[in-house]
């Protein structure tokens, strides 16, 4: 077992114990915590890919950002800690992560079901794939392809890519104004609304909501709505 | 090979020989244990920068002020560290009711990490850089956005109220100042074609070919955006508003006791001294120098930065939070990018390499002329900012005056009726 | 034999991958927060990143395909948390919860 094989396990391990921690946790600021490990371990995982610019990448944006956002807004909602962390559909939520799982183990994984109609279906651990499955029109385990290393001048490779009108220039732009639009959404949604404005639209929604009522009463023939209702709909 | 200039180098050789013979039966264990020692001895050296730091600031600062400072603990006061240890090492270690201790236990240790680990990737003299990164410029930035995460935890961690707003305000203002940080940044790698910042250390010294112009003279808006978001950065004197003690008491802190206070304050000190040693190694050319060492160069660089630091602690009085904002979003911010897109545009007009001006045109000029038009470029746009801001600032100040001389008008005719 | 790298087969990245996607699943369907429903969607979306990356180094590190796609997922990801967070936020500004099943009306 070489040491990298001895680090894949140990950091997949703490990835998906963390990732375990945050869905089934109460307490959300722990979670949020745990959600952190995870990207942290994501980020190794990266490293042992030997793309550092994405490990780097990962706790820039997923730590820096993300994350600092995430407890930013547990911290924000305070007043919903500590409760019941399932709701109603959480059985039928873990039958089908793990009908999900269990498909993706088929496609991806070593794990190969024969059905041998004599006896149980067999799940058999592979060592080597026998049969090349292919991706994209490039076979993916055929016997002995060496694996090129990152070439040198990646990440200079990636920019370039990113601003050539043959590669990536659409999306690249596309993505920008993505951001851009996102950050005029997100201060749009959450800014703090001054009181004359709360107030006016409240005046608003309560004339609208008397003119509801105004019509349903006429346009019921005789006054046989009864005055609660009339009421309860303008309080609503 | 010059034995006093290459000292550092020598010294980590022998090390790696040494560790390389003993564990020459597996090449990885030897990588492994030669970066455990390197680890160690980088540790070592900024918990020591730390003690020594805490003794230079109360001095340098006390003379600012007129005061004598630390004077009693040996002599000229010297062994006040080594007291000041003692007694955070004898205090009782407390632990809020109702804290998330977990969380609240961890926060210090998290810190202290995150400020240690920068120190992986700075260069100290040629060859001796604990790894050089390609992407050394990214790790640092993202590194220092670790820290944002130790003053959460500390601040949730201690259920107090005042600890939570000094978070809050944490927040605001690390991920507020990482942007101009980055922004200033960027002229510098793209001037050195690279992110490592060995490579970015070479770009300034004489080496294949270059000018060995510093980078401060290219761009002098940069150096100074960068220094005053550094410091932002660490939270220190004039911006330290997450720690502000008359009005949130002490912010994130406030609840730590003992050494785990002491961590906390030796995550500020390291981060305050590898902002300057990354401002000298951006900036000011790193290890590169005449005559002297390297390492006696990047020290020197890093003490003159760091004195800049204690210097400001010493003479300016904190700024209110919503300045803090101000100047950050309305001015930095703005002025960096309009900055960066000058330095773009005429450093693709004013190339240097012949091989880049036959590719994609522009004009050839020599290293030096190259650095005097951005230096131009550059001091314009600081000018012409600083002078945009200082005529908004009068007007603004007008305004207030008139409102305030209203007021007083309308108080007058009160008390009189 | 396989495709390794440094004694690690292709097909363990994506197991891990796979797994974390679906507890990423399992946390969007089964959270009684959004906030911690958004979490899974971080950790779905990371899963894909994983993927992505493992791909492009294992077939083709000679390209920069997987790695634009890994950038962009990176922006989605971080897009779509900022504007995720606001509107959780401003949701809780007006109702005082933010749990998705309560959240019934279209107008408040």
């Amino acid at each position: 077992m070489t040491v990298q094989q001895v680090l894949f396990i140990v950091i997949s391990l703490v990835v998906l114990g963390a990732a375990l921690f945050v869905v089934t946790t109460r307490n959300l600021f722990r979670a949020a915590l745990m959600m952190m490990l995870a990207f942290f371990g994501i980020a190794g995982l990266f490293v042992l890919l030997e793309i550092g610019l994405f490990a780097v990448a990962q706790v820039l944006i997923y730590i820096g950002a993300i994350s600092i956002l995430v407890i930013f807004a547990v911290m924000l909602t305070r007043g919903m800690q500590g409760m019941v962390p399932r709701n109603s559909q959480a059985i039928g939520a873990a039958v089908t992560a793990a009908i999900i799982f269990a498909v993706l183990l088929l496609i991806l994984g070593p794990l190969r079901v024969t059905i041998d109609l004599a006896r149980w279906p067999v799940i058999s651990l592979f060592a080597g794939n026998a049969s090349p499955r292919e991706v994209g029109g490039i076979a993916w385990t055929p016997a002995d392809r060496a694996i090129p290393p990152v070439p040198e001048t990646y990440i200079a490779d990636f920019g370039r890519a990113l601003v050539d009108l043959n590669q990536y220039l659409l999306p690249f732009l596309l993505i920008a104004f993505l951001v851009d639009v996102v950050l005029a959404g997100a201060i749009f949604i959450a800014r703090q609304r001054r009181p004359a404005e709360v107030i006016e639209e409240r005046r608003l929604r309560a004339e609208e909501d008397a003119e509801e009522a105004e019509a349903m009463r006429r346009a019921s023939a005789s006054p046989a709505l009864p005055e609660g209702a009339v009421a309860s709909a303008v309080d609503h | 090979m010059n034995p006093i200039n290459d000292l550092l180098k020598i010294l980590s050789d022998f090390v790696a020989g040494i560790v390389s013979g003993i564990f020459a039966f597996s090449p990885f264990l030897a990588d492994l244990v030669t970066m455990g020692l390197a680890a160690v001895i980088l540790c070592t050296f900024a918990a020591l920068s730390f003690m020594g730091l805490t003794y230079v600031e109360r001095k340098v600062v006390a003379r600012i002020q007129d005061r004598l400072g630390p004077n009693q603990a040996g002599p000229f006061g010297l062994l006040q560290p080594i007291a000041d240890g003692i007694k955070m090492f004898t205090k009782e270690d407390t632990t809020p009711a109702n804290a998330d201790r977990w969380v609240y236990n961890l926060a210090p240790l998290v810190i202290a990490i995150f400020a240690l680990t920068t120190y992986a990737v700075l260069p100290f003299a040629p060859g001796v850089v604990g790894t050089n990164l390609n992407v050394g410029v990214f790790y640092l930035i993202a590194i220092g956005s670790g820290s944002i995460v130790a003053i959460l935890m500390a601040g949730w961690g201690s259920n107090n109220k005042y600890a939570l707003l000094g978070a809050f305000r944490t927040v605001a203002q690390l991920v507020g100042y990482e942007v101009p940080m980055l922004l200033n940044v960027l002229p510098v790698v793209m001037m050195a074609g690279s992110m490592s910042l060995v490579d970015i250390i070479n770009k300034q010294t004489t080496l294949d070919g270059n000018p060995g112009i510093p980078f401060i003279v290219f761009f002098p808006l940069s150096a100074l955006v960068f220094l005053i978001s550094g410091i932002a950065e660490t939270g220190r004197s004039p911006f330290d508003l997450l720690e502000a003690e008359s009005e949130i008491v002490a912010g994130f802190h406030v609840e730590y006791s003992g050494m785990k206070f002491a961590l906390f304050f030796l995550g500020e000190y390291v981060n305050a001294l590898a902002v300057a040693f990354v401002f000298s190694t951006f900036f000011l050319g790193g290890y590169a120098g005449p005559i002297l060492p390297p390492y006696v160069w990047l020290l020197l660089k890093a003490a003159l930065i760091f004195f800049i630091f204690m210097w400001l602690r010493g003479t300016l009085p904190r700024i209110r939070i919503d300045q803090m904002h101000n100047l950050n979003w309305k001015f930095f911010v703005p002025v960096s990018i309009v900055h960066l897109v000058v330095v773009m545009a005429l450093m693709k007009l004013f190339v240097t390499d012949p091989a880049q001006a036959e590719a994609f045109g522009g004009i050839l000029v020599a290293p030096i002329v190259q650095a005097v038009i951005l230096f131009v470029a550059s001091m314009t746009v600081l000018l012409v900012s600083l002078a945009i801001a200082a005529r908004r600032a009068r007007v603004l100040r007008l305004q207030e005056e008139a409102i305030l001389e209203q007021r007083r008008a309308e108080n007058l005719a009160a008390a009189r009726a | 034999m396989q495709n390794v790298l440094n004694g690690i087969p292709l097909w363990w990245y994506l197991v891990v991958s796979s797994a974390l996607f679906c507890i990423g699943l399992y946390g969007t369907l089964a959270r009684k927060n959004a906030i911690a429903l958004l979490m899974g969607v971080e950790l779905m979306l990371n899963a894909a990143n994983i993927n992505l990356l493992a791909f492009w180094r294992y077939l083709a590190p000679d390209t920069a395909g997987g790695l634009a796609f890994a950038a962009f997922v990176l922006v989605v990801a971080a897009a779509e948390a900022a504007v995720g967070l606001a509107l959780v936020i401003s949701v809780y500004r007006t109702t005082r919860s933010i749990d998705p099943e309560t959240l019934d009306q279209m107008k408040l």
